[in-house]
């Protein structure tokens, strides 16, 4: 079960979780989007992301606040439709404000 | 498409369960900081099998890594890695982590590490013994067995003509497998106000890096920060994730 970034990344991208992780499996691109996204395919589980974020955004999948289940779409997402999954962030975002 | 980047050299076996193992990156230095660790991978058919480890090395050997590995039965990738034999292909990933030394920090340094988690504290301590006045050091490293004592060569050695205290325990004492031992016994959390009193080891002038078990990160957290030592002063490196099973370098 991969590890997911969750709503608290939106409009930070602190960049910690892309520093530590291993296998270089954190992606996103802050001129398009807003938050960082965790490719579940190539997350091995070793949690360094999740103690490195100081936002509080990392969560097991398994264990996202039910509010934030869709993040984990959002995320898988992002590595094969990345404008579908910036669409998914900004409709979160608007209805989180 | 070939991933691999680099060679397994040689493996060292401590127990059946713990060795060193030495690999050359292809393009030369990883050009990592001590303290920093690396995905070691090893294909599986068209799929790479990838785990990070601590480098224990020091940063400028050649383009030689040597890291220290805990084999897990039913492991994703260290089973496959007791099975590789010299000469085996591997990759490398790029260093990550944070988990680094402060240039030039004077204060007495105290490591606490179990098992594994001793390697990035070697590498730590070979770039901090070679400036000129090194500051001191303390490493209390807590293992089950003394067979599962890695580096503890080199640790004595460095405690005998350097500012290094080495301070080694066993969790185990009673098994036949420390027969024989004579030092400290307990888990490294029950003698780290013992040995932080009996070295003097003052709160305000010290810096403490703790690696491995996270209930044992966590606990000596506790301790330390009940001594004294600030916040900013506690520095840590999980090896697996806290409350889950054994992941991070182990599997």
């Amino acid at each position: 079960m991969a590890y997911v970034i969750a709503e608290p990344c939106i409009d930070h991208m602190d960049q910690s979780c892309v520093a530590v992780c291993p296998v270089d499996c954190i992606a996103g691109d802050p001129a398009d989007d807003r938050k960082f996204f965790i490719d579940p395919d190539g997350c091995i589980d070793c949690g360094s992301c999740e103690a490195a974020c100081p936002n509080g955004a990392i969560y097991r999948a398994g264990d996202l606040p039910q509010a934030w289940t869709e993040y984990a779409w959002i995320d898988a997402t992002w590595f094969r439709d990345p404008a579908a999954a910036r669409v998914a962030v900004a409709d979160a975002a608007a209805s989180a404000a | 498409m070939d991933v691999t980047n680099a060679t397994l050299l040689e493996r060292v076996d401590l127990t059946d369960a713990v060795a060193h193992f030495r690999v050359r990156a292809d393009d030369g230095p990883p050009g990592f900081r001590p303290g920093q660790y690396m995905a070691l991978g090893l294909a599986d058919g068209d799929r790479l099998v990838q785990r990070p480890y601590s480098a224990a090395s020091r940063p400028d050997m050649d383009g030689d890594v040597e890291f220290l590995i805990r084999r897990v039965q039913g492991g994703a990738l260290t089973p496959r890695l007791w099975d590789a034999r010299p000469g085996a292909r591997m990759r490398v990933g790029r260093p990550r982590g944070l988990f680094t030394l402060q240039p030039d920090d004077p204060r007495t340094h105290l490591f606490v590490a179990t098992g594994t988690g001793i390697a990035p504290f070697v590498s730590m301590l070979e770039t901090l013994l070679e400036a000129p006045r090194p500051p001191r050091s303390v490493v209390i490293h807590g293992v089950s067995h003394p067979g599962e004592l890695g580096y503890r060569a080199s640790l004595e050695g460095w405690a005998y003509g350097w500012p290094v205290s080495y301070e080694p325990t066993i969790s185990r004492p009673a098994d036949p497998a420390s027969q024989g031992w004579a030092g400290l016994t307990g888990r490294a959390e029950a003698v780290v106000d013992r040995v932080c009193d009996e070295h003097g080891l003052d709160p305000a002038d010290s810096v403490a890096y703790l690696c491995g078990n996270p209930e044992m990160i966590a606990t000596v957290g506790r301790i330390l920060a009940a001594r004294g030592f600030p916040a900013e002063a506690i520095k840590s490196e999980h090896y697996w994730p806290a409350g889950s099973p054994e992941v991070r370098t182990s599997a």
